[in-house]
């Protein structure tokens, strides 16, 4: 892509968010969502493929309808009570259809078809941005307004947690399983918001970094289905090492940093009385768990000298940055120990 | 403590920093150094039961046996897997050891933890190793299926234990157990008291295993390579009844009900694995059942929650750790003779491998508790307990020893006597490091006659 053209989308793309961020009034919120959805939309449909373009047609029309729900909300709100500040929404029309729409934004169940799909058709790099980047403006606006209206945000957080698990399982292509585990884990996010908008924002990091150390893992080894991932013990056998503990850190498997978020969740969830909820959501992540671990054994646990599971490609040295790799592995894997001080940062 | 610790740990740089050709004997003596040292740990001293006491880590005499085991067993393993190892390139060779230590860090870890959350965050790390053992450097296809088997069973008993633990924690304000053993007893009446009962022992019944939850092991056990067998069977089980044990003081008063039908389940599991033994054909797997037995054993003696059950379930758990990783290795030396695990594919063998011969007749007579040795006095202890509480459980424990004798006469005749087959033309002779490897499981397992007060825990 021109890089005149491709600076101007990533400027728009940091811009959305950043606006997001700063507003304190519903429309310049839905202004920077809806310049993220812009930005994003050629970025998506650059390789002018079919399949891409299908995915960024879809991209468009569920963001577009999750920003049009919210500017519908933010009206009725500003109708109601006279004003448009974002965190003095209170009154509960207008705080559930926000929450909806967000959670169309972002990709919650039972608002979750459009993600697998999206993110088959898009390649590595833009799917990365996708699941990491174009979360982080929703959020905002989600920790901001608390929800409070504690039936609706279990009922989406255990639906994501488990649709999350079982829609991964007959998966093989990478994006799709990836997309699966991007609901599963926004799932987990939501069920604490309630109770603990902080937990929810060290969930979110902890997801960001994680998902990034896999993207970046499967784009090193140019890997979109299942069985390219057998051969990357002759790319980069290091890494081949690696990656099941970063697929398992992803589960949530102690005493990895995956399951930070999930002991601090589930920590607060039976502090208030909730503890059949955290004993489901637990049981949930096993089934996550278990494509993490097919993953983890067509990638590592049965390379040489068994006998190869997929064809071998051209080796070619990879060209990728591997400096963003290396830091985002490093904070998958050791983080766990430095709970205290994390959890003292980011919670009051 | 530390002074463990820190040695394993730094053990893991030493595996990658040494030259090629050492690799092995360095690992082997530095281990071997770290558990003469962990010996010390063995002479406890303090009044109120916690010795070497810091904040996040003691010991005390339940916990100082399981973890001089666990010292004493990460030698055996790096002696064990020499072998088997030898044709794989060198790095893979080291990143086999670094996994054994790991795993090592972890367990020395969980058994000297003060905070129950911290002996449940090890008790889980302790899987990935163990996963990545079974998986990569088993043998056959099936070893997938056994790891999957093994993680999942493990996982879908301790996630309900990690929610029961923070409902305690809640309740208690802490999880040390330096203090929880002197908290008041809770008021536990409701049925949701009940089922946190449960959940904070299924985690551990599991990983035992429990009579009705123990598919995982004979596929983990016979899929794994030497090392990870003898790990999984010697400590590994052990962490259950371990987590059992120190639980168990909080569970008061639900125990003397709930207990029932896990105290049945775990001694109709003594027989019905006890009677699987003796059809079994593959050599490996029927060890495997003999340790569902024997801990189901342990299982009942620790439900039973008297101090002679107590005794006897640490008793046997050392015990049976010793013995059962001791079958292991001559069931390996067997397998890397002749790559097969079916028993009468090897028979015979007392005609060509006779000093073999000796220590599969010393680990078939520990295994069917021949007095004198500690196996008869844990299970001697267990039955005595049970008896005591009910006399019915006689029939049960009396029956599951006979038919332990049974099986175990049946692996030593099936494998050393009778006939040689004749396709057995060319076996390697007995490696002096497989006759090291025996004698030091046998040894420790022979001095314990003398001084079991070191393995009697609380009541010593």
């Amino acid at each position: 892509m021109n890089p005149y053209i491709l600076a101007i989308l990533l400027f728009g793309l940091g811009l959305g968010t950043t606006i997001t961020f700063a507003s304190s009034h519903w429309l310049l919120a839905w202004m920077g969502l809806e310049m993220n959805t812009l930005a994003i939309i050629p970025l998506m449909a650059q390789h002018h493929h079919p399949r891409a373009v299908e995915a960024t047609t879809k991209y468009f029309l569920t963001q577009a309808a999750a920003a049009a729900t919210l500017l519908f909300a933010s009206i009725t709100n500003a109708w109601l009570t006279g004003q448009w500040e974002i965190q003095q929404i209170t009154h509960p029309l207008p705080t559930t259809m926000i929450t909806l729409a967000l959670a169309l934004k972002i990709g919650l169940a039972p608002l979750h078809a459009w993600l697998p799909e999206v993110l088959q058709g898009l390649d590595l790099t833009t799917g990365l941005i996708l699941s990491t980047w174009q979360k982080l403006a929703p959020f905002a606006l989600i920790l901001q307004i608390q929800p409070s209206n504690s039936t609706t945000l279990i009922i989406l957080g255990l639906a994501s947690t488990l649709i999350g698990g079982w829609g991964g399982l007959n998966q093989t292509q990478l994006r799709k399983i990836l997309a699966y585990s991007s609901i599963a884990h926004l799932g987990w996010m939501i069920l604490i918001l309630q109770f603990s908008p902080s937990i929810t924002l060290l969930t979110l990091l902890t997801y960001l970094i994680m998902t990034s150390s896999t993207f970046l893992v499967f784009k090193l080894n140019k890997a979109t289905i299942i069985n390219t991932l057998a051969t990357s013990w002759a790319k980069a056998p290091a890494l081949t090492a690696l990656t099941p503990l970063i697929l398992l850190s992803l589960g949530g498997l102690p005493p990895l940093t995956g399951f930070m978020p999930k002991w601090l969740i589930l920590q607060e969830l039976t502090k208030q009385g909730l503890a059949p909820t955290a004993t489901l959501a637990a049981l949930s992540a096993l089934l996550s768990l278990y494509f993490y671990l097919r993953l983890s054994y067509t990638m590592t646990l049965t390379i040489s000298p068994n006998s190869l599971l997929g064809t071998t490609p051209w080796r070619l040295p990879s060209t990728q940055l591997t400096y963003p790799l290396a830091i985002s592995t490093a904070m998958t894997l050791c983080l766990l120990p430095l709970t205290p001080a994390i959890s003292a940062l980011l919670i009051p | 403590m530390l002074k463990i610790l820190l040695p394993t740990i730094m053990l893991v740089p030493t595996i990658w920093a040494v030259p090629a050709k050492y690799l092995w004997s360095t690992t082997l003596s530095y281990s071997l150094i770290i558990s003469l040292i962990s010996l010390t740990w063995l002479k406890s001293s303090a009044e109120s039961g916690w010795s070497f006491l810091s904040p996040y880590m003691a010991t005390d005499p339940l916990s100082t046996p399981l973890l001089a085991l666990t010292c004493w067993l990460l030698p055996l393993m790096i002696l064990a897997s020499q072998n088997h190892t030898a044709p794989e390139p060198i790095s893979r060779q080291r990143t086999y050891i670094t996994l054994l230590t790991s795993l090592q860090i972890f367990l020395i870890m969980a058994f000297s933890a003060t905070e129950v959350i911290m002996f449940y965050i090890m008790f889980e790390a302790t899987l990935i190793p163990t996963l990545v053992i079974i998986t990569r450097w088993g043998n056959q296809t099936e070893r997938l299926n056994a790891g999957t088997y093994f993680l999942f069973y493990t996982l879908a008993g301790s996630l309900p234990l990690l929610v029961a633990l923070l409902l305690l924690q809640n309740n208690t304000g802490t999880l040390s157990l330096l203090t929880l053993q002197y908290t008041p007893s809770m008021q536990l009446s409701s049925f949701a008291d009940k089922l946190w009962w449960a959940g904070c022992l299924l985690a551990f019944l599991v990983k035992m295993p429990l009579y009705g939850a123990h598919l995982w092991l004979p596929k983990a056990h016979v899929e794994a390579p030497i090392a990870g067998s003898m790990v999984l069977a010697a400590v590994l089980l052990k962490l259950g009844g371990y987590g059992m044990m120190r639980m168990m003081i909080m569970l008061e008063p639900l125990t003397k009900e709930l207990s029932y039908p896990f105290i049945i389940f775990a001694l109709w599991g003594v027989i019905m694995t006890g009677s699987i033994c003796l059809r079994q054909t593959d050599l490996k797997s029927l060890i495997a059942y003999s340790s569902v037995s024997h801990m189901g054993l342990v299982a009942a003696g620790i439900l039973i929650q008297t101090s002679w059950g107590f005794t006897g379930a640490l008793i046997l758990m050392i015990a049976h750790g010793l013995t059962s990783s001791a079958l292991f290795c001559l069931a390996n030396t067997n397998y890397e003779r002749t790559h097969s695990r079916t028993m009468i594919l090897a028979r015979g063998l007392q005609m060509v491998l006779p000093l073999m011969t000796a220590w599969w007749f010393i680990a078939s007579l520990a295994n069917l508790a021949l007095p004198p040795l500690p196996n008869l006095m844990g299970e001697l202890m267990i039955i005595t307990s049970l008896f005591h509480w009910s006399w019915w459980t006689i029939a049960l424990t009396g029956g599951g020893t006979l038919i332990t004798a049974g099986y175990s006469l049946y692996m030593f005749l099936m494998t050393q006597r009778g006939p040689l087959p004749a396709h057995i033309i060319s076996l390697d002779p007995t490696h002096s490091r497989e006759h090291l490897l025996m004698a030091l499981h046998l040894l420790p397992l022979i001095l314990l006659i003398s001084k079991p007060e070191l393995i009697w825990g609380w009541t010593a």
